[in-house]
Parts: structure tokens; sequence; C-alpha cells
């Protein structure tokens, strides 16, 4: 039974540290390494992979699909650990190094980007350099400056592509048939239905990609921000920004007395109709949840004619995993063009590869191109003809903070 | 001595366990832990965390919580211990249910009442039926709003069967003898309340109370589920410091921790003295 | 009595209300537990499935693994508490000693200091200790709420119990180890009961110590409820919080005798 196997190995773990098996924390003889010894070395072993819990379709593709092929093909368990928010599995290693903690700790990977991708690079967390030790790194397109770059901060081979994802709205066309499809007509939008909308409080992921679309429209266009910060350009756009929310607020939900604290707090209120439109930047999500019936099937997704942020999310080794064989095999997995494309196909999950399956072989891009879309989900063609980037990290910290300090409070 | 073998275990526990993480609270959050090298205590985080509106409306809404919880559990508590008293066609039912929801966990509680108090929950689907209201928004905001009312009724949900259940204890081991007299000499239902039940059963009630208003204090589960994002109730407050990336926060969450535990001392002191009346 | 506050008619009706509001929250997570599209402003389910339990009952979830878990803990709490708490509860129920006091607040207060305190406190030390994130770390801190309920319950059992049967059976040439077993423990085995059910219920509903020491890496029946619940799957949180309530249920059953009974269980009572 699995809750004895639990109890015996957290007893074994903490009891008999030296009999930690197959333990490979020694990250520098990992790096260049030929693949078959890594396999090796990391058969029989474990990895612990943590990623945010709160999605059943992903749960099910890591659990099942990955974890699958792990245990068949390499003979590795992988213990997926369920997050309310990537930030704790950040705490943990952050606790961890603190206490002095660098080779047994207990998380092998986190499902990451953005500012806690910039926490642990900063802070010397991540394990880098061995991205070209991976057989399946060829197919990644570091190039993309997307790609090549998370929110601004250069990847420098400390974390490696998993998924792209673009920001999308969703309507709910039993209320709204003919949703704003710009900023600039949701501001207005919002101002004639009143408690129709609202969007989660930053530093909630969705909330703050949100107030960086209204940065950009009081910017009129991402081009002045990109690069590094400027104090002066900021403090002009956001002033403009802020006037723009703070005109918004009466006119939300609940008047802006309170913002949903995540994500799926609002889903929910889209859900009910208590809200008429939501957004995510997993836009396939929208088929998901029709499907699993969480949202109702009038809901709808679409693009925006100014254009949607797109970005990259990847996972990430910590510098203290003691499992980095596996962990590296783990990765192998993930990166390969059959895990590609399953979690690509809109009944697993429908994310977006993080491969370039232009470097793959006709096959592959055969079978990838065969992938269907969820008929209510907006098609990826309309979405990417729009991407903007993201900004740097700085200036997504500063718009975090000034909207808690002007918007939110 | 026997007695000191005896109780050597569960001391020990105690000391260490609670003792230790009161005493490695307090000092982290003066900022003195030698251990990593903070050889400088200072009171620098209780004192930006009591010059922080945003902690004193933390503070007073866990106050409003607490007090208002405790008080409606406990008057709906008494109101119930006096229904319970004697018998009456379903009473065992009813007794049933009280202690039924002391297994309840808190948690299942707060989603249920989240369910049914939300602004597309149970309750604004009845008045939509009946024609009340359009759309959710008409719905009264009873959680995620500034008053607290869906936490504060989860509180009294869990807790006025956990008094009641106390209170009944007392009453029938008190008996009814004293109000019988009362009665005797002229006093109304209302009068016996006052001057002969509410005495009897205090000491006990004002114990359970200060249980009560400590939990009601301190609990983090529940705010974080149905309270609103700002102002935040104060152990989600202290969580979220205690969480922050920004490990300058730590010695404020700690400041604020032992904020909550001095509030919950004053339970204590209020629950020694009732019960040393008792 | 009917010329209390309660009159019959109103005692009738003062039940009804009581028995509905105490099963009010209850509901909803029912249905929801087997609902599908359940949406504003419908009074029932668009439609019905066994979807969210087959989620539940599968190891996809992480349910059954939690559920482990979080039974595993309870009862490895609740044994520790026993074995140190019960020679204090005797300690407190049959002597009177100097300090006795001291003793009680000592033993009350980790009942009443909310444990978000402690456990911020105890983080620190476990970490180094290497006990955060691990099922012991977690064990060790549910002691600090479990270990004073059961210290308080066999206080109150041995205040009840006649110290004579053990004299007389010493008289009759018993050793210490046969008048444990075949006098005491007998007469306080009931109790015990109650106060082991008790103290699994107090571990078993704990949160933020769970959250705090267990790191994310120990998950506990309610935090994956929690999660579940903020995550908007209403229909898998109704079917693990059906699932999270009935070993309390379970608990109340075998104990409603006791708990009906004599008030000195009442003194120990769980919340």
């Amino acid at each position: 039974m699995r809750d004895i196997h639990t109890t015996v190995l957290a007893a074994a773990m903490t009891v008999l540290p030296a009999l930690a098996a197959a333990d490979t924390d020694d990250g520098d003889s990992l790096i260049g390494a030929d693949w078959d010894t890594i396999v090796a070395q990391a058969r029989g072993g474990e990895v612990n992979f943590f990623l945010w819990g709160g999605s059943d379709d992903i749960n099910r593709y890591v659990t099942e699909y990955v974890g699958g092929i792990l245990a068949d093909d390499y003979d590795i368990t992988l213990n997926r650990v369920g997050l309310n928010d990537t930030a704790e599995a950040v705490n943990i290693v952050l606790g961890e190094a603190e206490a002095g903690i660098d080779d047994a700790g207990s998380v092998d990977m986190i499902w990451i980007n953005g500012e806690n991708f910039r926490t642990m690079k900063q802070a010397d967390l991540a394990w880098c350099g061995y991205v070209d030790t991976l057989p399946n790194g060829a197919l990644i397109d570091w190039d993309n400056p997307s790609i090549a770059n998370d929110f601004g901060l250069p990847v420098d081979g400390c974390e490696v592509p998993w998924s792209t994802a673009q920001f999308a709205f969703a309507t709910n066309t039993a209320l709204v048939e003919d949703p704003p499809r710009s900023i600039a007509e949701l501001i207005d939008w919002v101002a004639d239905n009143p408690g129709q909308f609202t969007y989660p409080a930053p530093p909630d992921f969705n909330g703050a990609v949100f107030v960086r679309h209204v940065f950009y429209h009081a910017a009129g266009g991402p081009d002045r921000l990109l690069g590094d910060f400027d104090q002066a350009t900021f403090d002009a756009v956001a002033a403009e920004t802020w006037d723009i929310l703070n005109a918004m607020e009466p006119d939300l939900w609940r008047e802006g007395a309170t913002y949903p604290q995540s994500l799926s707090a609002m889903e929910q209120l889209f859900a009910n109709q208590e809200v008429a439109l939501t957004f995510n930047y997993e836009p396939a999500s929208v088929g998901v949840n029709i499907e699993n019936g969480t949202f109702p099937p009038t809901a709808r997704g679409y693009a925006l004619t100014d254009g949607t942020i797109a970005n990259t999310n990847y996972t990430v080794i910590p510098y203290n995993s003691p499992n980095k064989a596996a962990a590296l095999v783990l990765q192998n997995v993930l990166l390969s063009v059959e895990a590609q494309i399953e979690k690509a196909d809109p009944a697993v999950w429908g994310a977006r590869p993080g491969i370039d399956f232009g470097r793959a072989d006709a096959a592959a891009q055969a079978a990838f191109a065969a992938v269907g879309r969820h008929p209510d989900v907006v098609p990826v063609a309309e979405l990417s003809a729009n991407a903007l980037p993201e900004l740097q990290a700085d200036w997504i910290a500063a718009i975090e903070q000034g909207w808690l300090d002007n918007v939110g409070n | 001595m026997r007695v000191a073998l005896l109780l050597a275990p569960a001391l020990s526990v105690i000391v260490v366990l609670f003792g230790g993480g009161m005493a490695v609270a307090v000092s982290r959050s003066v900022g003195w832990m030698p251990v990593i090298g903070l050889t400088d205590p200072s009171l620098a985080a209780y004192a930006v965390v009591f010059a922080d509106p945003d902690f004193w409306a933390s503070f007073a809404l866990s106050l409003h919580i607490a007090l208002t919880s405790t008080a409606l559990a406990a008057v709906l508590a008494v109101a119930s211990a006096l229904l319970l008293r004697h018998s009456f066609a379903g009473r065992g039912i009813v007794a049933f249910l009280f202690q039924l929801n002391l297994t309840v966990p808190h948690l299942v509680g707060a989603i249920g009442i989240l369910y049914l108090f939300s602004q597309s929950g149970a309750f604004a689907r009845l008045a939509y039926q009946a024609g009340a209201i359009a759309v959710p928004g008409d719905f009264p905001a009873l959680v995620f709003d500034p008053y607290a009312i869906g936490i504060i009724a989860q509180y009294v949900w869990k807790e006025a069967p956990f008094i009641g259940l106390i209170v009944l204890a007392n009453l029938q081991s008190v008996g009814e003898d004293w109000e019988g007299v009362a009665r005797s000499l002229g006093a109304g239902p209302w009068q016996r309340l006052r001057h002969v039940v509410l005495p009897m059963i205090g000491p006990g009630l004002v114990s359970a109370c200060a249980i009560v208003f400590a939990f009601a204090f301190g609990a983090y589960e529940i705010p974080a589920l149905l309270g609103a994002s700002h102002p935040p109730a104060m152990p989600v407050a202290a969580y979220r410091a205690f969480t922050d990336v920004d490990l300058a926060q730590r010695p404020r969450a700690m400041a604020m921790s032992v904020v909550i535990a001095v509030v919950a001392g004053v339970a204590i002191w209020a629950y020694l003295r009732a019960a040393r009346r008792a | 009595m009917t010329d209390g506050l309660w009159s019959r008619r109103m005692r009738l009706l003062g039940g009804l209300v009581l028995v509905t509001w105490l099963m009010l929250p209850l509901i909803p997570l029912g249905v929801w537990s087997v609902a599908r599209g359940w949406f504003f402003p419908d009074l029932l389910p668009t439609a019905w499935t066994l979807e969210p339990w087959r989620y539940a009952l599968s190891d996809v979830g992480g349910v059954p693994g939690s559920l482990g878990v979080t039974v595993g803990i309870a009862a490895g709490a609740t044994l520790l508490a026993l074995i140190v708490g019960v020679p204090a509860g005797r300690a407190l129920g049959m002597h009177d000693f100097r300090g006795k006091r001291l003793v009680e607040i000592a033993i009350l207060a980790p009942v009443i200091v909310p444990g978000i305190a402690v456990a911020m406190g105890l983080h620190a030390v476990f970490l180094r200790a290497g006990l955060t994130g691990s099922v012991w770390g977690v064990m060790l801190v549910h002691l600090v709420p479990v270990l004073p309920y059961v210290v308080l319950v066999m206080a109150g059992v041995f205040a009840n119990h006649d110290p004579r049967l053990e004299d007389q059976a010493r008289s009759l040439g018993a050793g210490p180890v046969a008048v444990w077993w075949h006098v005491t423990l007998p007469a306080i085995l009931p109790g015990m009961a109650v106060a082991a059910l008790f103290a699994f219920l107090v571990s078993w509903s704990q949160y933020i110590l769970t959250l705090l020491i267990g790191g994310g890496r120990v998950v506990t029946l309610p935090l994956l409820l929690f999660n579940f619940a903020t995550s908007g799957r209403n229909d898998i949180a109704g079917a693990i919080a059906v699932i999270y309530v009935l070993p309390g249920v379970v608990v109340l059953a075998v104990t409603a005798r006791y708990l009906t009974g004599r008030g000195v269980a009442l003194r120990g009572v769980a919340r």
C-alpha cells in the first residue's frame, strides 16, 4: 500500500540518510557525460517533480503518461508533488540553502518561469550548464529570444523549456456574444457593463500579466518598454496605467472592493456567470474546462486585435537536488517529440510545445500537424499573429508593486 | 518522586516542542539567532509591524471575527443547551447532529459555507428561483467581504455545538433544583435564566468561549478560504509574510505570530480565572 | 417542564431549525461530488456523474496516498501521545502536588495558543534536523495540540479511578506489571479509547501545522482538499470532503455512548 511505502520511505530518508541509494547530487560529473552512463546511474532511482497541482488533466499527464515512460523505459519512480503555488517549491529550496543543505534537497525539479525563476537564478539556486548533455536538447531553439529569455532574464542554460503559452481571453457567449477585442475596447466595455469583469489581484500570475497588458496599452505598445528598466518611462506609463485601473475599479465585480485571489477563483466566477469574461495564459484550458464540466458549454476563447503577451514555461533543477541523473532523464523525456505531441493533444492538456518541431524529423512534424484543436479554443494561428514579448524582470516587479501600492489597497 | 516520573515524558514533549517552538519564534522575531549568526536583538521587526496600518487593519479584522463569532456561538449554544435539556420529539437526532458536528473538520464546514453563501451559491440560486435577484451580483456579498460574514458563519456553525455540549453537560450536572426554588418564589423564565442558570453555567461557558475565541483569532485555513483579499486576517497576513521570498519578511511574520500568541495568552488568562471560579 | 423558555411547540420548531442548520453546509458538498456542469442559477446539476469519485479514488489525484499519510500521521501522533500522556494524566488526576497549577497551565497552553506561532518557530529547528517535509516531522508537530487533549481526558478518567483496587491487588501479592495489566488497564481502557479517538480527530483536522512543517511535501487530506477547493474543482473537492469526514463519523459511532454519558469525556472534547 502506498501509505506504508510513504511512511517507510520517510523513515528511511530521515533515519538512514547514508543509505539513500543512487545519490547523484554531484552535478559537475554529469555535465557532458555519456548519456547511457547517466541513464545507468539514474536507473532504479526516483525523481521528485514539484509542479502546480490544480489541474487534474496535468496531474494525469504527468503521473500516468510521463511517469509511465519513466517507470517502463528507465525504471525510475516519478514522485509528482502538487503545489498550490510554485513559490512554495522555491521557498523549500531557499530554506534548505539557508540551512546549508547543499546536496540532499527534497526538490529535484520545478515547473517554473518568470519571477520564481528569477529568484532561483539570482540566488544561485538553479543547476546550470547541463542542457547540451540532453539528447533532446537539440530540439530547443535557443535562437528564439522568447525561449532564450524568461520574462526578459537570459536563461543561460539554467532551465529547459517545456511549453509555450500565449495569453487569451474567453467569453461566455450566453452573456456576451460579441466581446471587446482589444484592451481599449475592454476599458470602454467595462464602463458600459459594470460588475461583469474582474481580474485576479497581482502577484497572481495571470492577474499580473493582465495588468501588463493595460500597461502596454497605456504606453501605446511594448516598443518603448523592451530593454532595460527605465525609471522615467516607467513613471510616466505607470501613472496612466493606475489612472485607467482606478477609474475601472468601481465598475468591476464587487465594485473592486475585493479581487479574486487566484485565476481559479476568477474562473469560478466566470463559470457561475458572476463575471462574463475570463482569461488565461493557457488558451487550451477553455477546452479542457468545457470538457470536464467546469465551464459552461457556451464558453469560447478569443484573441485580441492589438495582441497578447506570449511566453515560455520551463523546468529547473535545483542545485541541491540529490537525483540529478534521474532529473536529466525526466527532462529529456519531457522534451521528447512523443511527450510534446501528447501534451499538445487537447484531450490530454492542449499545451503548445516548447521545442521546435522544425528541428525534428518529418514523421514527427506530420504527427504534430495532425494534432487537433478543441472547437471552442482560439486557433493558435490567430493568437501567434499578434504575439507580444514579455518585459524584463525589473519592469514586471515594478508594475506588480505599483499595482499593490496604487490600485489594490 | 513518583509523580515527577509520571509527568516527565509528557512535560518534556510539551516544553521542547511547544515551549521550544514559541521560544524560537520569539527570538527570531527580535532577530536573535546565534546559530545563523544573528546576535543583535532588536525590536525592529515589531516597530515595522506596528507602524504598518495594514497590520492594524488585519488585527482589527481578526479581533472582530473572534469576538463576534464567540458571542454569537455562545448565545446559540446556551439556547440550544436549554432546548436539549428536556426531551421532545426528535431530541435524539438533534443531539446526534450536535456531536456529529464536532467531528466535521473546520475546512469542510468552510467549503460548505462557501457553496451556500457565495453570490452564485445555493442561497443565491434559491433567491434567483424566487425572483428576488436577476444576476449573481444582486445577491449580498457574504463571502470575500469586508465584514467577514461567511467566516463568522462558519465559526458559529462549528463552535456553537462545541460550547453547547459543554453547557449542556454543566446544566445536567447542576440540576434544576435551584430553578425550582426560584420558580416557587415567583421568578419568571427570563429572570431564572439571568439570575440562576447563567451564573451556574458561567464558568464553564467562559472557559469554552476562551478556547473558541483563541481559535477564531488564530486559525489560518478558514480566512484563507473565505476571506477578502484586503485586509487579510492576521494568520493569513502572518503566513504570507513567512512564505515571502524576501527573507527580511520572516522576522515580521514571527512578530505577527507572537502577537497572535499573546492574544491567545489573554484568552488563557480568562479561562483560568473562570475555571478557578467553577 | 414546559414552563421554561422553550414551550413544547417551540421545542419542535427549534429542533427542526437546528437539524437543518447543522446539516446544511454538508449538503452542497455531497451534491457536488456527483455533479457535472452545475452552474448558476440551476438548483440541481445539469448531469450526474461518478467521475469525481473515480478521480478521487484513483492514484492520479493522490487522494488514496494522501488518505494513507493522514491516517498514518494521526495514528502515530495518537500512539505517541498515549504513551507519554496516560502517565501524565494519572499524575494530574490522582495526585495533588506542589506546582500542579503550573503543570495544568503548561498542559493547557498548547490547546489554546494557535498553532501558527509554534509551527513557524519549530520550522527553523526542524529544517536543520531534516524533519521538514517528512512524515515524522509532521507527526511530531501534531503532538503539540494532540498530547494535551490526551492528558486532559485521561486526567478526568483517573480522577474517577479508585486506587484501592490496585492497593488490594498489590496486597494480594501482584507485582507492578501484573497490577497494571490486570487491574489498571481494564479500568481505564474505555477512557483511553475516548482519548485516543479524540487525539486522532485533532491530528486529522490539522492544517497550518502540516502546511508549515510538511513544506508542501507531506500532503495530508485537508491540504489536498484546500487545493482542489481553491482551484475551482468543486466536484472533486466534494468527493474528497466526503472521504475526509468519514473517519469522524466512525469515531462518533464508536464513542457515542461515552460522549453522552459522563462529563469526564466532555472536558477534553475535540473541536
